[in-house]
């Protein structure tokens, strides 16, 4: 039985590339639409930016644990999706360059990569770091959600995308509703397509970011099978729902979401996803027959054997290391039940 | 551990960003660190760039030393909900080793004036495994609550 219904209301576009009819807006989602609007104009200014030495110049891609490296060099006919949970990060991680060094190398690497834990009670934390990714002529912009969590300690999830690369539709960006209130931090949805020739055959897909609270993963996993069929039955229909993000639970802690049949996830076997090496805790889960544009191609950035850093120095950037799964930039053909209603879309 | 047992007297320090340093090395430190417990619930009571490393470790700990569990029962009724919902955190944590802490535990479940307390008390009794009947006529109690999180919780805990 489904034991709660999630929402993933969507706000009504200006502009989105699908323009499609909206429902009613939330509170909680039109507070993180007032506030995704007002950062986006923020960070357009950001783009302009005289082009400075890029961080990341000279230095080699041997991560040791990656399954494949991702390289700086990015493919024109492939995009590459990320999750990084970037500890703490706020304030004091924004003055220590070397971590922000790191940082920005990593998120170089992706076309869009979806943050968790951005903590702090300023607003300059994803304007800062979109600045400092531009600092080489990257044309990177920003999505944010609403601080969320139960104390007075909040978090802020944000997807990071090359708008050269990938756009996103205004009016589905959402943090998920909870009724039953599951979730310590609802996940935070949008949807994106990528930037191609042709609009109408490029790859489109939701990617729904969630960090799990480590004291009810059981119960938050499960709760995630709900909220990816929640996002199925939204309006346009969207085969590609992609769930990111720091699960802490490993693959064979998936609960309810990993029980969906047909649902595959990146990160396998003995390979750990931390700094430390001991967990594997972040990872990228799909529907696998759906998600047909997914090349097979995936690793863990260990940015610690990558950019020769001590443990401690790595630390210092993260207690995780970034997790990325490649996919085409086309559509692929609908499957099964997705068939008909995406082909009426079109 | 030398270096922890500066960590933890940095965290008492007059000057913030020195308790903010000591927060953070506490929360890169890993095995170990849940000797500083206590320090860091305290720590979670303290300005925003203390605090934010101070919830990270505790995010990250494990149980916490039993030696610890008297002081954290103390820290369950901090005036400070987010010092109380941390020691409450660990108290659950700890599982049998902090059955002491059910009747105070009960208490904040009926009592707490803030809701994520009163929340983290379901949630830690219901890994204590309630004994007494005075915490189990409580999450009875609760279990009817209108707050959907603490009823469920309250059930859980008493299934």
């Amino acid at each position: 039985m489904l034991t709660v219904i999630f929402t993933a209301l969507s706000g009504g576009g200006v502009g989105g590339y699908l323009n499609p009819n909206m429902p009613i807006l939330g509170p909680l989602v039109q507070g993180a639409r007032e506030q995704v609007t007002s950062l986006v104009q923020n960070n357009e200014n950001l783009q302009n930016i005289v082009p400075g030495q890029g961080v990341g110049a000279g230095l080699s891609p041997n991560a040791a644990n990656s399954v494949q490296a991702v390289t700086n060099k990015r493919s024109p006919d492939k995009i590459t999706i990320g999750t990084f949970n970037i500890q703490v990060f706020g304030q004091s991680k924004l003055a220590k360059p070397d971590a922000m060094s790191v940082i920005v190398q990593c998120i170089r690497r992706f076309d869009i990569v979806a943050i968790q834990e951005v903590r702090a009670k300023g607003d300059n934390v994803l304007p800062d770091l979109v600045k400092q990714l531009n600092a080489d002529g990257s044309r990177y912009s920003f999505l944010i959600g609403p601080r969320l969590g139960r104390s007075v300690s909040t978090e802020q999830y944000a997807f990071v995308f090359d708008t050269t690369r990938i756009e996103y539709d205004p009016s589905s960006i959402a943090t998920m509703k909870d009724p039953a209130d599951l979730l310590h931090r609802e996940p935070y949805a949008a949807r994106f397509r990528t930037r191609t020739s042709s609009p109408d055959k490029a790859f489109t897909f939701y990617l729904v970011n969630i960090h799990t609270d480590p004291d009810e993963v059981k119960q938050e996993v499960n709760a995630l099978g709900d909220a990816y069929q929640a996002i199925l039955s939204q309006s346009p229909p969207e085969d590609d729902v992609i769930v990111l993000g720091d699960l802490n639970a490993s693959e064979k802690q998936l609960g309810k979401l990993g029980q969906i049949k047909g649902m595959r996830w990146v990160v396998t076997g003995d390979v750990m996803t931390n700094t430390r090496q001991n967990k594997a805790y972040d990872n990228i889960v799909f529907y696998g027959p759906s998600t047909a544009e997914f090349t097979g191609s995936w690793g863990v950035l260990n940015f610690e054997q990558e950019f020769q850093l001590t443990r401690d120095q790595a630390l210092k950037v993260s207690d995780h290391f970034p997790v990325w799964a490649e996919f085409q930039i086309w559509e692929a053909p609908k499957q099964g039940i997705f068939a008909g209603r995406l082909g009426n879309r079109r | 551990m030398a270096d922890l047992d500066k960590w933890r007297g940095d965290l008492q320090n007059q000057d913030a960003e020195t308790r903010a340093a000591a927060a953070e090395h506490l929360c890169q430190a890993g095995e170990g660190v849940a000797e500083a417990a206590v320090d860091l619930v305290k720590a979670c009571g303290d300005e925003e760039s203390v605090q934010v490393w101070a919830v990270a470790a505790l995010e990250e700990m494990g149980p916490p030393p039993v030696s610890t569990i008297p002081q954290l029962i103390e820290l369950a009724n901090d005036h400070q909900s987010i010092v109380a919902y941390w020691a409450i955190t660990l108290l659950g944590r700890a599982e049998d080793a902090s059955s002491q802490s059910e009747g105070v535990l009960t208490e904040l479940l009926l009592n707490a004036g803030d809701i994520s307390v009163r929340e983290r008390a379901a949630w830690a009794l219901g890994r204590l495994g309630p004994e007494s009947q005075a915490a189990i006529d409580a999450l009875k109690t609760v279990a009817d609550s209108d707050s959907v999180r603490l009823a469920r919780l309250a059930e859980e805990a008493l299934s």
